[in-house]
């Protein structure tokens, strides 16, 4: 018996295929989010890279802004609670969650018991979001993947002021044509968003043990920045990325085994 | 071909609710009347003493009470924008005051097209600045902007949260019995203190009235869809000293009352899954898809800390208590702490399992304690919290996305905390 969890974010689908033990079986990503190819794409992908057919699939749990247009979905939750689940499986021993999505910013407080006690998240704007590392990259015509090895050769941080992802686009234009350095902008770049996110995981309270969920905890320049801000380390798990889909796909499970005990 | 859809029909109103509608349409109707024989006719702040100008028989209406009028109607936008636009009002400022600044401007204008509720042009203002300070400017601007006067009525900020200092009292008591002169003077009568015991009489009939209903909610499941009391509260905004507002709250008290008899709700067939608490002004334009999603989930806002704020409790004939009431009504004319022991005692009263905050773009008062608030919120009545970002006013800040990942993320809270009781 397999399940499936589906995190359809606002810039990229995952998914994660657990079996009955709760292990997991497979996991895909498709760098399309909701409205788009994604959320099909990564559904197909996963099916085909488990040699299943959708019929083998017990239940589908969606999370993410686009868990509300999933055909196939038995059922959806917020990804605030998919996170929470995703990450409580992968470390017990976490109590403070921070999950930069592509257009959330996510502070997540566990109690003992691995509940979610409360959460906090961005005020209506995008700065300190993954759509502004995207942004940000665009204009230094590089990659997003790209961003982290190149703020590791930093000399020095450049300062961004401005939060506002349009304002902060100008800045950094302003500064390359100043002739800084592509690495001591990006550092800068990283900062700048550590700072907005250290803010808001404050606003919640960080209690020990602290870790990243998400596709922009893979970027290390920004999780050193952020850690550095909150002076706390931060866990990083290798699958940070499927945490959303990887809370949904234990969701299922959980579900499953409720409806059999009724 | 188009399809035809079939209309669901409209629940009849309730009476109560008409009787609302009917006593609204009169305030309107009497100052457009007053206007049109060239009578006094006034503009006036929410908490400000209505019993003075109720006693005069002048007519009052009240520009935050129209703009959220407006604004639930979704024709706000000409307004602000004008005000935004040609009258270089900056976006930043409060949009109850960038909607009426834009109409008092429009509306002067020869051959504008009327929105309803439409404001007659006043001849004079009334304000009091116990509810916000931003107030004050507003109406400054106001008055520049038409030539008219200001009856201003000036409470002094209650830093130390005492029992305001009898210098205090009797600076407001002073600035009341001076409007009443001046305001002799210019509507050209005299203040019958007869008539003013009465109107007096009748705003605290009024008042605890209202608590009374407001109470009844604290029964599981709620009579009440809580967004109820935001419609009723306007009878006391609006006519807290008139005996119709009397008319309407017994008939609705009675109307509850066959609810909590019957065991029905306005809430309709939706199950009460979970009661929570609203904290922050009506997100006016968006009331209607934030009631469509608490219902989604099960979720009655049984009760909220705004519509208290008309609570304004003294003894009849006592011109020292009215002028205390009145410096102290409003909630944020207190500190963090004391607001947020209200709420505490209000959580517990009303048995709420969460709060909902609107962090109001606006007000920027109602939002200063937002997020201190939480944690107070959270040590002592022991729910959470959660927030969402809006306006008053201004549909461009709401998001509907928003609202509901956030709504959605404390159903999930309050579920896991019911099932680990």
């Amino acid at each position: 018996m397999y399940v499936l969890g589906i995190d359809i974010g606002s810039t990229a689908s995952k998914a994660v295929i657990l079996t009955e033990d709760k292990k997991v079986f497979t996991k895909a990503v498709v760098s399309h989010g909701t409205g788009t190819i994604g959320p099909n794409q990564v559904y197909e992908e996963i099916l085909s890279n488990s040699n299943l057919k959708k019929e083998d699939i017990s239940r589908i749990l969606v999370t993410g802004y686009g868990r509300f247009v999933f055909d196939d979905a038995d059922s959806q939750k917020s990804e605030i609670s998919c996170h929470a689940k995703g990450i409580i499986y992968l470390n017990p021993n976490v109590r403070t969650i921070i999950d930069i999505g592509g257009q959330d910013v996510k502070a997540i407080r566990l109690n003992e018991k691995g509940i979610i006690s409360n959460f906090v998240m961005n005020d209506k704007c995008a700065a300190g979001t993954g759509r502004f590392l995207d942004n940000m990259a665009k204009i230094l015509n590089v990659k997003t993947a790209d961003l982290g090895p190149l703020s590791e050769n930093a000399k020095e941080i450049i300062n961004i002021s401005n939060t506002c992802t349009v304002f902060a686009e100008s800045e950094v234009i302003s500064q390359l044509s100043n002739n800084v350095r592509l690495e001591d902008l990006v550092a800068g770049i990283h900062r700048s968003v550590a700072k907005r996110v250290a803010s808001l995981a404050f606003r919640n309270g960080i209690v020990k043990e602290v870790a990243m969920s998400g596709g922009v905890a893979l970027n290390k320049g920004l999780v050193k920045c952020l850690s550095e801000e909150i002076k706390m380390d931060i866990i990083v798990h290798e699958d940070c990325q499927f945490v959303g889909s990887l809370g949904a796909a234990l969701f299922a499970l959980e579900e499953l085994e409720n409806q059999s005990k009724l | 071909m188009n399809e035809v859809k079939e209309q669901k029909p409209k629940k009849p109103l309730p009476k109560s609710r008409i009787m609302v509608n009917e006593q609204t349409a009169k305030v309107y109707a009497d100052a457009w009347a007053a206007a049109e024989k060239g009578e006094p006719v006034g503009w006036s702040t929410a908490i400000f003493p209505q019993e003075l100008c109720e006693t005069f028989g002048v007519p009052l209406v009240y520009p935050e009470n129209n703009a959220a009028s407006i604004s639930a109607k979704h024709l706000e936008g000409q307004f602000i924008q004008h005000a935004e636009g040609e009258m270089r009002y900056p976006i930043n400022i409060c949009s109850y005051a960038r909607l009426n600044i834009g109409m008092a401007d429009k509306i002067k204008q020869p051959g504008w097209k009327k929105v309803e509720p439409a404001m007659p042009v006043p001849t004079f203002l009334c304000l009091a600045n116990n509810s916000c300070t931003q107030l004050m400017k507003w109406y400054e601007n106001l008055s520049r902007n038409l030539n008219i006067p200001i009856f201003f009525v000036d409470c002094l900020y209650n830093y130390y949260e005492e029992e305001p200092a009898p210098h205090k009292v009797k600076y407001l008591r002073n600035q009341l019995e001076n409007n009443i002169k001046k305001m002799e003077e210019f509507f050209g009568k005299k203040f019958d203190w007869n008539k003013f015991l009465e109107v007096q009489k009748i705003s605290q009939i009024n008042r605890k009235l209202f608590n009374e209903i407001v109470a009844l909610n604290t029964r599981k499941p709620a009579p009440m869809n809580g967004f109820d009391l935001f419609s009723y509260m306007s009878c006391l905004v609006l006519c807290r000293g008139k005996e119709s507002t009397t008319e309407i709250l017994k008939q609705l008290k009675v109307e509850i009352e066959e609810n909590i008899a019957n065991g029905t709700s306005t809430f309709g067939t939706t199950p009460e899954e979970y009661r929570v608490h609203w904290e922050g002004i009506a997100c006016w334009p968006n009331l209607g898809y934030n009631l469509k999603t608490l219902k989604k989930y099960g979720v009655n806002c049984v009760m909220n800390g705004y519509v208290t704020a008309w609570d304004v409790a003294y003894e009849p004939g006592d011109l020292d208590g009215m002028a205390k009431a009145y410096q102290t009504s409003s909630t944020n004319s207190f500190s963090t702490p004391s607001i947020m022991d209200m709420r505490t005692k209000s959580i517990k009263e009303f048995d709420c399992e969460g709060m909902l905050c609107h962090v109001n773009r606006s007000c920027k008062l109602m939002t200063f304690h937002i997020f201190v608030g939480r944690d107070i919120i959270e040590g002592n009545a022991k729910v959470p919290m959660t927030n969402f970002d809006g306006d008053q006013s201004d549909t461009r800040v709401f998001s509907e996305a928003q609202f509901e990942t956030r709504l959605q993320g404390l159903v999930e809270v309050m579920q896991a905390n019911k099932e680990a009781k």
